[in-house]
């Protein structure tokens, strides 16, 4: 921490360009910069080697290429998260998953590159994504099931003396999804990414036994990106289950 | 924290954030997406249908190898047939031939016997005349009488 910097400084944000629209102030940050980043990646990751499309008219032409297959991965990786958590009709669900999946993914992963800005690490990011997938879901449960869908918070099958104790804990649990869901990822990023700052740190404060920190750092880095698949994966599958519980209630 | 203090960018993130989704959202749903799918989904019908042309091939191969080894085994009758054909022939020619040729021997036997018989027959006659004769030489010179009077 070289002169006071706090490890918490590579969470703000400065802006780039100052706008102002209509009292709204909607500067392009440096969140907005890897938000850019982060979209214009997976677009071209996943859309330009499928752009020259080959007529597969001979076995030869059925190999595809190394960046087809690796985008292929992941399409296929999401559809069978789809497939394995709702089924059939999770298909429609498809792009929205794979969209949560992929932003969240690489928002995390360019978050681990030194100097650049975690935008997953800020909880109103975070906020706004698992609202949107909270209100989705639960707009999709009223518009397939109506009025039906409040015998979610009933479990079937319980003593009636029990259901004034079960509803509301059943109501309070399910209002808690987008805050689980966001803090979740949010917490994750930003006690990762405080981890290494902090021990950043200890390299240059130790002197020559700051080895032992640097050398604890690149394990870290390691994690840390271990851990920026997985958020994205569990905000991916549980995205996943939130629909399949909308679809089906119980 | 930034994260909380920073209160004065939520509207800017926000923003930015829903301006970002709805791009990638709409793009990857439009464009992307059903690229990669159709994609996919042309080398599964590709592969499915040379799965398809692999099987009526086979089917193919297996009737011509039915049908190769169904001539084969009329062939290898028919092989048998003529070389067992061509044996009873055989068989049947050298028998006759040998039929043949014990007849013309046993003729020739026959007719060996016959002219020795006869040849017995004259030479017993021949011997008979002559002993006939001698011994009427014999008896015309004990008894004198002349040799046309004797007889025996």
């Amino acid at each position: 921490m070289a002169k006071g910097e706090s490890p918490l400084k590579q969470f703000e944000i400065q802006p780039i360009v100052d706008i102002n629209f209509l009292g709204f102030d909607i500067s392009f940050t440096n969140s907005a910069l890897w938000m850019t980043i982060t979209t214009a990646f997976i677009l071209i990751f996943f859309t330009v080697p499928f752009l020259k499309a080959k007529k597969t008219n001979s076995v030869s032409d059925l190999y595809p290429t190394r960046m087809q297959v690796a985008a292929e991965l992941g399409f296929n990786f999401i559809n069978s998260l789809l497939a394995d958590t709702v089924g059939k009709e999770g298909k429609k669900y498809f792009p929205l998953v794979f969209t949560l999946f992929m932003f969240i993914l690489f928002g995390n992963l360019f978050g681990m590159i030194p100097y650049s800005f975690t935008f997953t690490s800020h909880i109103i990011v975070t906020l706004a994504l698992a609202m949107g997938v909270f209100i989705f879901v639960t707009v999709l449960g009223f518009v397939k099931h109506g009025v039906k869908f409040f015998s979610f918070f009933v479990i079937p099958g319980l003593p009636v003396y029990m259901l004034p104790l079960l509803i509301p804990i059943e109501i309070i649990s399910y209002l808690s999804r987008p805050i689980s869901l966001s803090v979740r990822l949010f917490a994750n990023m930003l006690a990762g990414h405080t981890l290494l700052k902090v021990f950043a740190g200890f390299v240059s404060a130790l002197g020559f036994f700051g080895i032992l920190p640097l050398v604890f750092i690149i394990a870290l880095t390691g994690l840390e990106i271990l851990i920026a698949f997985l958020q994205a994966y569990v905000f991916a599958i549980l995205t996943c289950l939130y629909i399949n519980d909308a679809l089906h209630l119980h | 924290m930034p994260q909380l203090e920073q209160v004065e960018f939520f509207i800017s993130q926000l923003f930015w954030l829903g301006v970002f989704f709805v791009i990638l959202f709409t793009v990857l749903t439009y464009i992307t997406l059903p690229k990669i799918r159709a994609f996919l989904n042309q080398r599964d019908n590709f592969v499915k249908s040379h799965i398809s042309k692999q099987d009526e091939l086979i089917k193919k191969a297996e009737s011509i190898i039915e049908n190769y080894e169904a001539k084969l085994t009329e062939a290898k009758n028919q092989a048998s047939q003529i070389i067992n054909d061509a044996k009873n022939t055989a068989i049947k020619e050298s028998e006759d031939l040998m039929k043949a040729a014990e007849e013309k021997i046993q003729l020739e036997i026959k007719k060996t016997e016959e002219r020795v018989a006869k040849e017995k027959n004259t030479a017993i006659s021949e011997l008979n005349d002559q002993l006939k004769d001698s011994a009427a030489n014999f008896l015309s010179k004990v008894t004198n009488i002349e040799k046309g009077n004797i007889n025996l």
